[in-house]
């Protein structure tokens, strides 16, 4: 093995690459426009939702509360405080929630009137239809409105007796979270980002070794390289830094994408949370720490692409393999999606792609374990070897090379 | 120049090559005359290094494949049959320049050589064209250029004219004799009766994995007492000749 060959091999199949345009499509053009405009696309929808749900809440009274003195009611004690509410007026209630003109109905008790002035609770139903995300999505706001309205003859009738409010209150609770603020704001960053960045690594790489491996079977070209001078692992390594560039350029394609994104439309890296990601800081080492840790997982799929490929007889034969592969990576990577930072088991860190995805989180989520990252470094460095083991197995074999 | 000794093959319990021997002196063209099966691929790429053998061993230029294959590699260029197996987003200068820098040639050399490769092949005009916009005849003189870019001492062709029309048959051969010229030693493989007697000094008949007869083309037909060489070889591996 010569440093020299290995490096004409990987400058030749960079140059060969990067003059494919489908490969600079998968790699380069499609993240760095895709994903702004997806999670434009995203973020911008679920907030134009949310922002909809929270400011037209529309109800309407059912037909047999429809009577002046509710709806002077609901106009002006229980709604008369939120904008957001309107009480339309319609003959058949029920079939305007069908239809979506109105998305509640309020069924409120004849006698409220005098049930209030006897101290008595009156009955208010609210009907919604669940399978509209807006109709079901309006009920805290109108259930909201009521509880002040509650609060608010709770407070008279107190007066009335001449105590406080305080005296229906023996035990009042307060939550406090001790997290810090950018752990919180960074919590969402802790969830998406590792996910992203492990697909785009399982993508990034996908193209490059199609074509390095199967792709140089099919056309030919594998036989007369195999008698040059230099050896197989050679040849391999070169080929197999290739694929991991390449996977490593599509992850910075996505990153570059994601700021061009949050520049365009800052909202856009909440992913439609609503949640806002403060300025958050991550101490150096652990940074140096991670970016190693995405170097190894990188180095670790280029691995097993490359060997995939070279067992693979033809193009399409290695894109199926590289589908598949790209499947499973995903399984892992979504299995420890909703788990927080701090609850990550200690074996986490030392399983493929669960320990880099887990070492990400903990370093966005703000609780950092040095130990745990160093346990996920050594695992990965650990299945870099397995991976590229494989490679040279299978490139070393000839019953794979020459199979037809 | 090349020995092979014993030589053999086996994939599974299948003996691709069964021990054959030959020896082919510098500055012959020796032909490896078989059937499609027979074992010649299967030799040649033992003989380039891209399988190892089973048994047996091999020298070319000396070198033993067995124990210093990337030396014996540097000492042969190959020409493969059907597929001129270039890289069409590369240049043909690139193409060329490739295999100069993976047989250690530094890049003074590789131009001087590319140039005159150039000139040789009338290449001049396309070579700094993409392979893909090529035509089939200018790709085969380009991986004729590739092949003999570092100046092999050895060149081993497996069934060059394979899949090809008359006229780019004809640039092989033209290209083989060229070789034979500059005193490079030839290893030729084909299922061409007509090839065989054209081109080669000696020719080894190979059947089941095993060689069976080897001889000039006069000596076969000598032996065998028939002017038709095709005749000689039907018989010979129809198995109606004691050998």
């Amino acid at each position: 093995m010569k440093f020299k060959h290995i490096w004409t091999v990987f400058k030749k199949e960079v140059k060969d690459i990067s003059r494919d345009k489908r490969t600079l499509l998968i790699s380069i053009v499609v993240p760095m426009v895709i994903i702004p405009l997806l999670n434009s696309f995203v973020g911008g929808g679920m907030e134009k939702l949310q922002k909809d749900i929270n400011e037209n809440v529309t109800v309407a009274l059912s037909d047999k509360s429809n009577a002046p003195d509710i709806k002077n009611l609901v106009l002006n004690d229980i709604i008369a405080d939120n904008k957001s509410i309107r009480l339309i007026d319609t003959p058949n209630a029920s079939e305007a929630l069908k239809q979506d003109k109105v998305r509640l109905i309020l069924d409120i008790d004849k006698d409220f009137k005098s049930k209030i002035d006897s101290g008595k609770p009156f009955d208010i139903s609210i009907s919604y239809d669940k399978s509209r995300t807006k109709s079901e999505g309006s009920i805290w706001i109108v259930n909201d409105a009521i509880s002040k309205f509650n609060k608010k003859i709770l407070k008279e009738r107190m007066n009335q007796l001449g105590k406080s409010e305080e005296f229906l209150e023996p035990a009042r609770t307060k939550e406090i979270n001790v997290a810090d603020e950018t752990k919180t704001s960074t919590s969402m960053l802790a969830m998406f980002l590792p996910i992203i960045i492990v697909i785009l690594m399982t993508v990034g790489g996908v193209p490059a070794a199609t074509d390095l491996m199967a792709g140089e079977k099919e056309r030919n070209t594998l036989e007369p390289l195999l008698t040059t001078k230099p050896g197989r692992v050679s040849i391999l390594l070169g080929k197999y830094f290739t694929v991991t560039l390449f996977s490593f350029i599509t992850v910075i394609a996505s990153v570059v994408g994601l700021i061009i994104g949050y520049i365009l439309k800052p909202s856009s890296l909440n992913m439609g949370t609503g949640q806002h990601l403060t300025g958050f800081f991550i101490p150096l080492p652990a940074l140096l720490i991670s970016i190693l840790l995405a170097i190894a997982l990188g180095m670790t799929f280029a691995g097993i692409q490359v060997a995939l490929s070279t067992y693979a007889r033809s193009f399409k034969e290695a894109q199926v393999y590289l589908s598949f592969l790209m499947i499973a990576a995903m399984v892992p990577a979504y299995a420890n999606f909703f788990t927080q930072p701090s609850d990550i088991p200690m074996y986490y860190f030392f399983i493929p792609i669960i320990n880099t995805i887990s070492a990400f989180k903990i370093v966005l989520g703000g609780s950092i374990n040095y130990f745990y990252l160093i346990i996920a470094f050594v695992s990965s460095a650990i299945h870099v070897m397995i991976a590229l083991g494989a490679a040279v197995y299978m490139f070393s074999k000839e019953k794979v090379l020459f199979r037809s | 120049m090349v020995n092979v000794d014993k030589l053999t093959k086996e994939f599974g319990k299948s003996k691709a090559v069964d021990s054959i021997s030959f020896e082919i002196k510098k500055g012959e063209v020796f032909g490896l005359l078989g059937e499609n099966g027979a074992g010649k691929t299967t030799t040649l790429r033992m003989l380039a290094t891209m399988l190892k053998p089973t048994s047996g061993a091999a020298y070319i230029n000396g070198i033993n494949i067995n124990k210093d294959p990337q030396a014996a590699r540097f000492c042969i260029g190959i020409l493969f049959g059907g597929e001129t197996g270039l890289y069409d987003r590369l240049t043909v200068y690139e193409n060329i320049s490739y295999f100069g820098e993976l047989n250690d040639m530094d890049k003074n050399t590789i131009k001087r050589r590319i140039e005159e490769l150039a000139k040789a092949f009338e290449m001049e005009g396309y070579i700094n064209k993409k392979a893909s916009k090529l035509s089939k005849g200018m790709k085969q003189k380009v991986a004729f250029a590739r092949a003999i870019a570092h100046d092999p001492e050895v060149m081993f062709f497996d069934e060059p004219t394979s899949g090809l029309d008359v006229s780019a048959a004809r640039n092989v051969h033209d290209f083989i004799l060229e070789c034979k010229k500059k005193g490079k030693t030839i290893l030729f493989s084909s299922h061409t009766m007509s090839e065989v007697e054209k081109l080669c000094d000696r020719v080894g008949v190979i059947h089941k994995g095993k060689l069976i007869d080897i001889g000039s083309i006069a000596e076969f037909k000598r032996k065998y007492d028939n002017e038709s060489f095709e005749e000689i070889f039907i018989r010979l591996v129809g198995g109606k000749y004691e050998v």
